[in-house]
């Protein structure tokens, strides 16, 4: 019985401590009585392939030690889905654009890339995962309940999502941020040899007259946009397209800007000549160090821009669209008005 | 022939989902009747429910702990047996499943 008695005792390690004695008696006696009913019945003691062929139809010790353990686990499947939710976009959110502007730097400033260590961002994403899923098990073990879960009803979902339709209050708030921006904007830098600002003087190069009529005229047409939008609040072909093509432009307009160091010179009574060149070359050259930055922020709303043009196309090809369900299919955006 | 192993893996995790909610059922009402264990897996295997140890004896424990059974450890032929019987209460629930059983049952040889 070597066999047996080892069999046991390696089930017994896995065991809870409380219940071990217990279980090795009543599992022993079963075997024990398997053992003999064999005997019996072969009318001889059983070799040790034998007993080891009943061993093994028991199955291996962990697992037989681990029915007659409590289901556990770290996140529970209630929780489960919003860890890794939180996961993901923790994730996504350091790693993506940290990524993408080191990716950036690599190709426009190579000599700059070592602001951002890439061995830093994995032990960044080890520390979020790790205290992630330690909240969340602290969560778990503690028995919080979440309150959505027993309080819910479906009035209070939210409405059904119509990626094609544009929120009046969003365009609303784009026109007034656009007129409160350009206001601003033209009353301070309205092109002349000088600029006055905040009681520095600002001299920029003739370049920035460009800039800034360029900017002038892109506002105004993010303006209309909105305002067409406003009293038509569905997305379609043609206004997705201008959208991509106003994003576009203003993207190569502030790039363009990043990398022209327009700031030919600083004045301030206060400030020494020399100290003010030096600030004019450090402004120049934060400017052009934002750059990368800048590239990766409009790459990410340009890509918002191609994907509502590709739903769209699909909207209009196949009748329905790429993400979510539609619901008001008889909205201006299917006929590509 | 994965796809056979696979067809055959999702049978048995089937099969183990239909006779989960059973086994209680007959593990009640084999228990009307003291027994061990081991008499007990005799029982039900002369009934053609095979159960092996594995799956018998943390469910009686289970079934123990929700005081459905009662159990006494008790020398019998020499050697120390655990010996379960249904209590009160498991009777009660004996009942009720049986009820309920007989109402699927009947259902599902309806819908089959």
């Amino acid at each position: 019985m070597e066999l047996l008695d080892r069999y046991l005792q390696a089930i017994e390690f896995w065991l809870p401590k409380r219940q071990r004695q217990d279980i090795i008696a009543e599992l022993s006696e079963d075997l024990r009585s398997q053992v003999e009913e064999k005997e019996t019945e072969l009318g001889r003691k059983l070799e040790d392939a034998e007993v080891e062929a009943i061993l093994k139809r028991c199955g291996s010790p962990l697992e037989v030690a681990s029915r007659y353990r409590p289901q556990q686990y770290l996140i529970g499947p209630t929780m489960f889905p919003i860890y890794r939710f939180v996961l993901a976009v923790l994730l996504i959110g350091c790693v993506v654009p940290r990524f993408l502007i080191w990716l950036v730097f690599l190709l426009v400033d190579p000599a700059h890339r070592g602001y951002l260590h890439m061995e830093n961002l994995w032990v960044t994403v080890l520390y979020f995962a790790f205290f992630t899923t330690l909240a969340f098990a602290i969560a778990e073990r503690s028995g919080v309940k979440l309150e959505a879960l027993n309080t819910w009803s479906p009035r209070k979902l939210p409405p059904v999502r119509d990626p094609n339709r544009i929120s009046r209050f969003g365009s609303l708030f784009e026109i007034a941020a656009a007129v409160v921006f350009n206001v601003w904007f033209v009353s301070l830098f309205w092109p002349r040899p000088i600029i006055d600002l905040y009681g520095a003087q600002l001299t920029l190069t003739p370049a920035w007259r460009i800039f800034f009529w360029s900017f002038l005229f892109l506002a105004a047409a993010n303006i209309a946009i909105a305002g067409v939008n406003l009293f038509r609040p569905y997305w379609t072909r043609r206004r997705a397209s201008l959208r991509l093509v106003a994003d576009g432009l203003g993207a190569g307009l502030f790039c363009g800007l990043l990398k022209a160091q327009v700031l030919f010179g600083i004045s301030a009574p206060s400030l020494p000549a020399p100290k003010a060149i030096e600030l004019t070359n450090v402004i120049n050259l934060w400017m052009v160090r934002t750059l990368p930055w800048a590239i990766v922020t409009m790459l990410v709303i340009l890509s918002f821009d191609v994907y509502r043009i590709m739903r769209l196309r699909c909207v209009h090809r196949y009748g329905g669209p790429i993400g979510p369900v539609v619901k008001d299919l008889s909205s201006p955006m299917v006929n590509g008005n | 022939m994965s796809q056979s192993n696979g067809n055959h893996d999702l049978f048995e995790n089937l099969r183990l989902e239909l006779r989960r909610g059973c086994l209680s059922l007959a593990v009640l009402s084999q228990l009307r009747t003291e027994r061990y264990g081991y008499t007990l897996r005799k029982a039900l295997a002369e009934q053609g429910l095979e159960i092996d140890e594995g799956t018998l004896y943390p469910l009686l424990r289970r079934l123990e702990s929700q005081g459905l059974l009662t159990s006494v450890w008790r020398e019998e032929e020499k050697r120390n047996k655990r010996f379960y019987r249904i209590s009160a209460e498991g009777k009660l629930m004996l009942k009720q499943l049986g009820a309920e059983w007989q109402r699927i049952n009947s259902s599902l040889n309806g819908i089959l």
